[in-house]
């Protein structure tokens, strides 16, 4: 008897010493964590790929690595909810072509550890996005299916009305539930409205969100707004092109019926990209409420080096806008993991998995760019130290977690 | 009818006098930039100066240049004016073979993304494609760039397939190889490349065969041999001067004889190489960059003759990232910015051939860097993941490619947002 219980306690006892060895622990950082309602100095500690605490004075004697955060912000990794990375050797294309990029390129560098696919692929051509570029990236990709059956091919093909099929949408969104977070309407040149109801239809099928892009010359911005539902997603919020009504006025007035839009709980993406973003509408609509309830970067061939660049620049030009840090990583976090209904992600709860970046906010004279070429000052910038996926670091900048040179 | 015609002289005579004297006295320029810190290490300028580009080529490197007749004005005050980087070393056969790594595969990156934003805007791809699929990249990558990419073939036919297709003997063909670089794309390729064979010299014989046939160099990475070949007997019985040893400051012992010996010496045989014309590059890559090489041949003066980054997908969120931040490692080990940036433009435009890039002559294509020198305190890791520190760090501002701005990273280049303006 007094075996088994020596054996027992042992056992016990190895189990919770066990527990105490964490695989990684940042010590001292700044933890912004705005689902937990987290803005402190802390630290974090992480095991078997997840969070395994957040709190202060963490035991990392036992932790195999303890990395140094004085001084840098530790937040959730970051969600770009409207990316083009079904990347292919397809020309002039973005469904399988080169006008869509590789998401690893831009994704870790910046602090982001999701990208959603905004409708680059539909139900014909989303498996083939799945083996290609999915299931290959070390960043997590989710995906809203295009409408249209096999993406964005370009015009004519995204115009056929033939192949935007509800049901088989909804199939595929359903056989992928893990993956496909909603369905995307986009570069439709009619007006019939078909399309449109065709994706609210499918949308509503798989019980996911609508999200709607840009290119709907026919549709009044009015009449979409409308026809969205609560949780459905607008983006280019901010963009002054012909083809779309901006969200203000001439005087810089916001439209009512975006904001009763907004009350009724659509939701505003950025969806930033070559032409997405203009301040004469971005800073008025802000000013008047209508900040963006998420950062969508809208990366792509053209938007990678123009104004836009990458997410942390997008973040970075909204704090030269005036919004506070806390907001501006809650808009990358927490509001982006809501807006596509993953809420085990963009937060650092305890189980959670441990998607995290490590920021530092750089001070200087910076200069931040919109679609039409215009230019504002900021004062600080956002750079991403370090990067984990899963627990594991997949970017370190600085070298925070090496071994000194000796 | 006499009248048309002597308005139509009025007419001529008004646009002679009104645009000759323009073109004449006051040459038209597209972008001026004023007051930048000019790096040319061909014209061996090292001050500060304004860099006049028109017409999307180098129009004048000289003091004070007039404002009057530029369209655009960018004032960099403070930053470094260099022309464009070369990239010597890089793998930019992207695709959607995932069965190939480098040829067509998902291993290699499409070039834009990771070009302009460090200040790149000429790229080497190193023997992605060899004769065989050398045209499938022209058309999928190279034509479809805003980078200039320039290539070394693979003197294995399928170029970086897999592991095994390079080691097929009978794929490495020299006249084919020849051929393509001679009759179909003298433009495009500079040079052979030979890699991750397994074998003895046989793979580098061919590749110097058809380096002689075409008149261009080749590289070697020269390493994956269980016990390792000798690289004394590569660098004085196998290759010629000019041809280029790369992953200089690689650390495999076991499959790969190093510069530096066990006891931190630089081996005296790699630095006689060198004097015989053996070019040295980088090659950083996710494999192929330690410390405990590349800092005693720094201290013993044996420099890389180009610096580059091996880009793809294993090494660009590594030890790696990009070529603004393996300059900066060489900056750390107390190499002079000057020198640094005359290893990646004008001496891999010797090794190349193509003396008409990596410099800011007038008359050559503008292609432009335009660098900002952080002061801090940075870390650089190598491939084993072990820091080292650096005061500064390279940052790409502006960058230019035939005279148009294609990365602006803080909006130099922008006009200030008006509130009240047309936006």
């Amino acid at each position: 008897m007094k075996k088994i219980l020596v054996v027992l306690f042992s056992v016990v006892f190895l189990n919770t010493s066990f527990a105490q060895q964490f695989d990684i622990v940042l010590k001292n950082g700044h933890v912004i964590d705005p689902k937990n309602n987290v803005d402190a100095v802390a630290d974090v500690a992480v095991k078997d790929g997840k969070i395994a605490r957040v709190s202060k004075g963490i035991d990392a004697t036992s932790a195999k690595k303890v990395i140094d955060a004085t001084g840098l912000y530790v937040t959730p990794g970051f969600i770009d909810i409207h990316t083009h990375v079904f990347v292919g050797s397809t020309p002039e294309t973005f469904a399988n072509g080169s006008l869509s990029v590789s998401p690893d390129d831009f994704t870790l560098r910046n602090g982001v550890t999701t990208v959603v696919d905004a409708g680059t692929s539909g139900w014909r051509n989303f498996p083939l996005f799945k083996d290609q570029v999915i299931d290959k990236s070390k960043t997590r990709i989710l995906a809203f299916l295009n409408i249209a059956g096999a993406g964005m091919r370009g015009s004519p093909l995204e115009q056929d009305m033939n192949d935007m099929d509800a049901y088989m949408t909804s199939l595929t969104a359903k056989k992928y539930p893990d993956v496909v977070v909603g369905v995307k309407i986009g570069h439709f040149e009619g007006s019939d409205w078909a399309p449109f109801d065709r994706a609210l239809e499918a949308a509503r099928l798989s019980g996911k969100p609508l999200f709607v892009e840009c290119h709907l010359p026919q549709f009044s911005l009015e009449d979409q707004l409308k026809k969205m539902r609560t949780g459905d997603i607008i983006t280019h919020s901010f963009e002054k092109v012909d083809e779309r009504m901006p969200v203000v006025d001439e005087q810089g007035n916001l439209r009512p019926f975006v904001m009763e839009a907004k009350k009724r709980g659509v939701l505003f993406d950025l969806g930033h990209g070559g032409a997405g973003f203009w301040y004469s509408v971005a800073m008025p609509a802000m000013k008047q409420g209508l900040p963006p309830n998420t950062f969508g970067t809208d990366l792509h061939r053209f938007s990678m080096n123009a104004g836009m660049k990458d997410m942390l620049n997008v973040m970075s030009k909204y704090m030269a806008m005036g919004m506070k840090l806390k907001d501006v990583i809650q808009t990358a976090t927490w509001n982006a993991a809501r807006a596509i209904k993953h809420e085990d992600l963009g937060n650092l709860t305890e189980g959670a998995v441990a998607d995290i970046a490590v920021i530092r906010i750089r001070d200087g004279k910076f200069g931040f760019v919109d679609a039409g070429g215009n230019s504002i000052e900021g004062k600080q910038k956002l750079e991403a130290e370090l990067t984990l996926r899963a627990g594991n670091i997949v970017w370190d900048l600085n070298g925070i977690s090496a071994k000194k040179f000796n | 009818m006499k009248n048309l015609l002597r308005k139509r002289l009025l007419k001529l005579f008004i646009s002679v006098l009104f645009v000759f004297p323009l073109s004449i006295y006051a040459q038209k320029i597209d972008i001026l930039l004023k007051g930048g810190h000019v790096i040319d290490p061909k014209n061996k300028i090292d001050g500060v100066m304004d860099v006049a580009i028109a017409n999307g080529k180098i129009q004048q490197v000289a003091a004070s240049i007039p404002e009057a007749n530029a369209t655009k004005v960018i004032d960099v005050k403070g930053l470094y004016v260099t022309p464009g980087l070369i990239d010597m070393h890089s793998h930019a056969f992207h695709g959607t073979d995932v069965d190939s790594y480098l040829a067509n595969g998902l291993t290699g990156l499409p070039p834009d993304g990771f070009t302009f934003r460090s200040g790149i805007t000429t790229i080497v791809d190193a023997g992605s494609s060899g004769w065989r699929n050398f045209r499938q990249f022209k058309k999928q990558t190279i034509d479809k760039s805003q980078t200039r990419v320039l290539a070394l073939l693979n003197i294995v036919g399928t170029g970086m397939y897999s592991r095994y297709e390079e080691q097929d003997t009978m794929d490495m063909n020299p006249e084919m190889a020849a051929n393509m670089i001679k009759k179909l794309y003298p433009e495009l390729i500079v040079g052979i490349k030979a890699a991750h064979y397994w074998g003895g010299f046989t793979q580098v014989d061919r590749a110097v065969t058809a380096g002689k046939l075409a008149n261009v160099p080749v590289m070697v990475d020269f390493g994956e041999h269980d016990p390792p070949n000798s690289i004394k007997d590569l660098f004085f019985i196998h290759l010629r001067p000019g041809d280029i040893f790369t992953h200089t400051y690689s650390y495999g012992p076991k499959n790969r004889e190093t510069v530096v010996d066990e006891n931190g010496k630089v081996k005296p045989f790699v630095l006689e190489a060198q004097k015989r014309g053996i070019i040295f590059d980088v090659g950083h890559g996710g494999g192929a960059f330690s410390w405990r090489q590349a800092i005693p041949a720094m201290q013993q003066g044996f420099l890389p003759n180009v610096i580059s980054t091996d880009l793809h997908t294993q090494s660009m969120n590594g030890g790696m990232k990009d070529l603004a931040n393996v300059i900066s490692k060489f900056l750390a080990m107390g190499m002079s910015l000057q020198d640094a940036i005359a290893r990646s433009t004008w001496n891999p435009a010797n090794v190349i051939n193509r003396k008409e890039l990596g410099n800011l002559s007038p008359g050559t294509e503008a292609d432009v860097a335009v660098f900002n020198l952080r002061k801090g305190d940075f870390g650089f890791i190598d491939i084993r993941n072990v820091q080292f520190k650096g005061k500064q760090k390279l940052e790409a501002e502006l960058t230019i490619r035939a005279g148009k701005v294609v990365w602006d990273l803080n909006g130099l280049a922008a006009k200030p947002y008006d509130p009240k303006g047309e936006n």
